[in-house]
């Protein structure tokens, strides 16, 4: 039997002595793609940093696998060597570090990390100039500092332009879709499906359907209250754009 | 340190006057002694419990006359100064430019005598006083009126440790005539256990003149138990230009002081620095920017990042004279520190006498940001590479201050790191 990709048993966690994850649970295999959906503040952004090791947040109980691996104990460039990448929902401005030099780093140092040699540098940025172009970001833009003067839907790009590149086992999109018009959502969703080759596992956090349309989901959960209150196929985010969350939380109370 | 006042044998003595003048820096030296916590000037960093150590001074006793393995990765003129001793000098200096001994210069050139002590004030700042009592080595270095440099001149000053705490006592006299252009580089380095105990004692006087400019870089990177103790005299005559950059990330106490005199109408001064440290020492920059005269403009950026127990310090002065009107001054200061422990001890001082003037002055001191941080580690790059790649991103606009690029380039990969940004 192969064993799961990523598995979350009976998670609980919070932050400054508030619990925000109770008793979560979740299995992704390998080439699945999960799609979690929930009201503001439920702690889908919560959960994804805890994924990722960003610190500031406490662990009450449950255990978290990945490929096997007790991944609590891993720092987060060690989560990001071992193949999770994190789209975050609201990337953070770097004045002063160029986006190619940045990568060039982070893909350089996975590479090590795998024991591969690493990349050269003109051949790199040929590459990120190529990636760049399928997400609308021009050579001019891969320039710039990370982040720095980049309107909300570029950031996205951005972190689109990274999990390309990168190349994750295992994508967090969390909030992709935020902010981007309708030709750039086509833009993110193109890239995420060019990524699908039925080994890498996805779990994309949104808040609309719309995303969902493109890069059609295995499983879709509504999560509440810090855990899964009902899982299905692709026709319940559907359910959820017409009843709202309201109607899904009285039901399974 | 009182060994130090006892009597010996130095080059020239046989010069009344050159006697007379390490006699008076001996009187001075005594009289004021080691600052202590209550010497204003000296208020945030103590030399007192560093000069403790009683430091040998025997310019010559060693026989270390091996010039340094120093590989500097640009072109220069280079003056090899080993453990406080002038060795030798490139000989293919361009015309224009004259480098001479100071002790040489002192007694053939007519002229150097009135420079020695004309800048750098024995009584005002003990360890010049120091300098001058043990004056024995050292450059004269001319830069005469029109010649254009093109290669910098590139100060190796080098310490081969020994088993003994010894003090290195360098002054230089630089002087630029009218309209001329140079790049002068300091650097200080050593070789040996990093742990070793020693004194550097500099003492710069520098004139630049009508319409000359220069260029001064410096890069201290002593041992970690070592003390640099360093004062730049600089006197600025019309239109001329004095820009300084200073990378301090050696030693377990330095402080770099820069007094620039902007003594005519539209003279200029540029006073940048940066400083790196961790463990226990103690970084200070100290400087003291006069304006005597209309249309002058002097500007200041400072930025350190602290670890450790380590503090840095900043006394910034601006002087502006009654006569000094339309002129400009403004000075800053950035820490960033990296544990709680690190301090910055920060003190701006401005006095205005003139009217219709631009000064300005500012602090600020902030921490590695914990999301920036955490955005380069989700991307696979350890905490450390993170770290330093987020702190050459904040030292990246006082790197920029370094016109040359060759320079620049060396600085940044001296900084530490060779990572990007
Ligand atoms: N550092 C923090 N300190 C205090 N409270 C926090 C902190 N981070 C998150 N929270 C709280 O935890 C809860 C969950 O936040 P989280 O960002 O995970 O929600 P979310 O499900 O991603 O919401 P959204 O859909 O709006 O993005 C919120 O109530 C939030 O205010
Ligand atoms: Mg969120």
């Amino acid at each position: 039997m192969t064993i799961p990709l990523l598995e979350i048993e009976d998670l609980s966690a919070g932050v400054d002595g508030k619990e925000i994850i109770k008793d979560f649970n979740l299995t992704i295999n390998s080439g699945e793609v999960h799609a979690l959906m929930g009201p503001n503040g439920a702690g889908k952004s919560t959960l994804s940093n805890i994924l990722c090791g960003k610190q500031g947040y406490h662990v009450t109980s449950g255990r978290i696998w990945f490929k096997g691996k007790d991944l609590l104990k891993l720092s987060p460039e060690e989560r990001a060597c071992e193949g999770i990448f994190l789209a975050m929902q609201s990337p953070v401005e770097i004045p002063g570090v160029p986006i190619t030099a940045f990568l060039k780093h982070s893909v350089n140092a996975i590479r090590k990390y795998r024991g591969e040699p690493e990349l050269d540098t003109m051949e790199f940025i040929k590459m990120v100039r190529e990636e760049g172009k399928k997400f609308n970001l021009d050579a001019e833009m891969i320039k710039r500092a990370v982040n720095v003067g980049f309107s909300g839907g570029e950031k996205k790009r951005l972190e689109a332009l990274q999990m390309a590149v990168l190349k994750p086992d295992f994508a967090i999109l969390d909030e992709a879709d935020s902010g981007l018009d309708i030709d750039a959502l086509k833009i993110v969703a193109d890239g995420v499906n060019a990524l699908r080759d039925g080994k890498r596992s996805m779990l994309i956090i949104t808040h609309f359907q719309r995303l969902l349309e493109h890069v059609v989901p295995d499983f879709v959960h509504i999560y509440a209250d810090g855990r899964i209150i009902k899982t299905g196929g692709r026709e319940l985010a559907a359910e959820l754009e017409q009843t709202g969350y309201a109607g899904f939380m009285k039901e399974n109370r | 340190m009182n060994t130090l006042l006892s009597d010996i044998k130095l080059v020239g003595d046989e010069l009344p006057w050159l006697k007379e003048y390490r006699a008076a820096g001996r009187r001075e030296f005594a009289r004021q002694g080691i600052p202590t916590a209550k010497t204003e000037a000296w208020k945030y960093t103590k030399p007192n419990r560093f000069l403790s150590t009683d430091f040998v001074f025997d310019p010559r006793g060693n026989n270390k006359f091996t010039v340094p393995a120093v590989n500097l990765p640009f072109a220069a003129h280079k003056l090899y100064f080993e453990n406080g001793v002038f060795l030798s000098c490139d000989d293919d200096l361009p015309s224009g430019v004259e480098i001479l001994p100071l002790i040489e210069a002192l007694m053939f050139r007519p002229g150097v005598k009135n420079k020695l002590g004309a800048l750098a004030d024995m009584t005002k700042y003990p360890f010049a006083a120091l300098n001058a009592a043990c004056l024995n080595e050292g450059a004269y270095i001319h830069i005469k009126a029109g010649t254009r440099l093109e290669k910098p001149l590139a100060l190796i000053s080098h310490v081969t440790v020994v088993d003994r705490a010894e003090l290195y006592n360098l002054h230089h006299i630089v002087e630029i005539d009218e309209n001329a252009t140079a790049e002068v580089v300091e650097y200080y380095g050593y070789t040996g256990a990093p742990k070793s105990s020693y004194l550097v004692n500099i003492v710069n006087e520098i004139t630049v003149a009508a319409g000359a400019s220069l260029r001064h870089y410096k890069f201290q990177d002593e041992a970690f138990k070592a003390g640099h103790l360093a004062l730049n005299t600089v006197k600025v005559a019309a239109g001329g230009l004095y820009k300084s950059f200073c990378l301090q990330k050696g030693a377990d106490l330095a402080r770099n002081e820069t007094q620039v005199c902007l003594a005519e109408e539209n003279a200029a001064a540029e006073v940048d620095a940066a400083y790196k440290m961790n463990g226990w020492a103690t970084i200070d920059t100290t400087t003291d920017i006069e304006h005597l005269k209309s249309g002058t403009t002097s500007s200041q950026l400072i930025k350190g990042v602290v670890g450790g127990q380590a503090k840095g310090v900043f006394q910034g002065k601006i002087h502006i004279a009654p006569d000094a009107v339309k002129t400009e001054g403004y000075q800053l200061h950035k820490a960033m520190l990296l544990s709680d422990e690190a301090e910055i001890d920060v003190k701006p001082e401005l006095e205005i006498f003139a009217d219709d003037v631009k000064c300005s002055h500012g602090a600020a001191c902030g921490r590695l940001d914990a999301e920036q941080l955490f955005y380069l580690r989700s991307r696979g790059i350890p905490k450390i590479e993170a770290e330093q790649m987020l702190i050459n991103a904040y030292l990246n606009d006082v790197m920029a201050k370094v016109d040359n690029e060759n320079i620049r380039s060396w600085i940044k990969l001296s900084l530490g790191s060779n990572l990007p940004a």
